[in-house]
């Protein structure tokens, strides 16, 4: 199982402060979700060689409008390995959708941000999955917990629905944040969702690595076709 | 009071919660144990609180690290559970909870799953980021003291 976090500079801790906290908690790998403005500190070699789980470069595109997050998308694509989208605003959440470009929609509950029927559709034909961010549900109190939990429950019952690829994350921006996934999976049963949408939803941030890593290899031309060694580039 | 036959005796859970928090997070047991009912009462209500029926049996905290032993009746694992994962800050200041394991009895709890009491913490000056700062060190994690917070690192971020 997989989370996705916040580290150094943005967060308050090094990618590899959370990694040996990650993996006390059971983790199997960790993707690196900084925003594109505040991109995480190169981690250290040894780090890469000697870590216990694996780790995957990630980044979430935080636009003010459509077009701009398009620019982003383009130029961060073709180098990392998980791309998300900074969700919670109509717009954005309605540009994000249409993007197979894009693997996740994160936080598409936030704020201002709702999805119907139309859009998880949308997001189910082109493979962006939905996050169900439990960082609000976990450390606000009062109205706003009360109106995030309500949406996640939204998002899950659109989700099952329509059966759209979703991911889980706890959103931690410290390694004193990170929850492990049992805990994460109690959080996801006290406020009503079903406990194992969290393993499938922590699981499928490994899946999106590796299918995408696998994209990113060299022999790679499209799904089901590869480049065999020695052919004509 | 005389207290209840064996049979009539309720059945408790108990979850060992490790602790962790910057060097200069003072936890202490009433603290927490305060943090930990509102933290129930705010996912829960307080009827859920109720049902918990949560305490804390053991606790050492020292210097950043620590653990805790919480009492649960057995039916509230999860609810208890959810609601130590929600608590992420301590009258102000951050602080990681997690829960270790979970057990039938005190004894079983802390064998298993309390280890040793973590090594001391030493404090020295590191070089990160190419500035000399102070920085609180246990075995290879590092708390780096940057400009009126810190930092979590480990030895393979210095420099």
């Amino acid at each position: 199982m997989f989370e996705a976090v916040h580290v150094a500079p943005e967060g308050q801790s090094t990618l590899a402060r959370v990694a040996a906290t990650a993996a006390d908690h059971g983790f199997e790998g960790l993707v690196v979700r900084n925003h594109g403005d505040r991109p995480a500190a190169p981690p250290p070699d040894e780090l890469l060689d000697q870590s216990d789980v694996d780790l995957v470069a990630g980044v979430e595109i935080r636009a003010e409008d459509p077009s701009r997050a398009s620019g982003f998308l383009g130029s961060h694509r073709p180098e990392t390995t998980i791309v998300l989208v900074h969700g919670g605003d109509p717009a954005i959440n309605a540009f994000a959708v249409r993007q197979e470009a894009v693997d996740v929609l994160a936080h598409p509950m936030a704020g201002d941000g709702d999805l119907n029927h139309v859009l998880v559709r949308q997001a189910a034909e082109n493979g962006v999955r939905l996050e169900f961010d439990l960082s609000t549900a976990m450390r606000s109190v009062g109205n706003d917990r009360s109106r995030a939990i309500r949406k996640l429950r939204k998002l899950a019952e659109l989700v099952e629905k329509f059966h759209v690829p979703y991911v889980v994350s706890g959103d931690p921006w410290s390694h004193l944040q990170l929850r492990s996934p049992r805990d994460l999976r109690s959080v996801a049963e006290a406020i009503g969702l079903a406990p194992a949408m969290v393993e499938t939803g922590l699981a499928e941030w490994g899946r999106l690595a590796e299918r995408n890593r696998d994209r990113m290899d060299e022999s790679f031309i499209a799904p089901g076709v590869r480049k065999r060694p020695g052919d004509e580039p | 009071m005389k207290h209840l036959p064996k049979h009539l005796q309720p059945r408790y859970r108990y979850l060992a919660v490790a602790l962790e928090a910057w060097p200069d997070t003072d936890v202490d047991r009433s603290s927490l144990e305060t943090r930990l009912r509102r933290s129930a009462r705010d996912l829960l209500g307080d009827v859920g609180v109720a049902a918990t029926d949560l305490s804390i049996v053991r606790f050492d905290y020292a210097d950043g690290r620590g653990s805790a032993i919480v009492r649960t009746r057995r039916e509230s694992v999860t609810e208890t559970r959810a609601a130590i994962a929600c608590v992420s800050t301590l009258e102000g200041a951050p602080i990681g909870l997690y829960v270790a394991g979970i057990s039938g009895t005190v004894r079983a709890c802390s064998e298993k799953y309390i280890g040793e009491r973590p090594e001391p913490v030493t404090e020295r000056n590191v070089v990160y980021g190419s500035a000399e700062r102070t920085a609180w060190c246990r075995d290879d994690r590092v708390d780096i003291r940057t400009d009126g917070a810190f930092l979590g690192a480990t030895n393979l971020d210095l420099e």
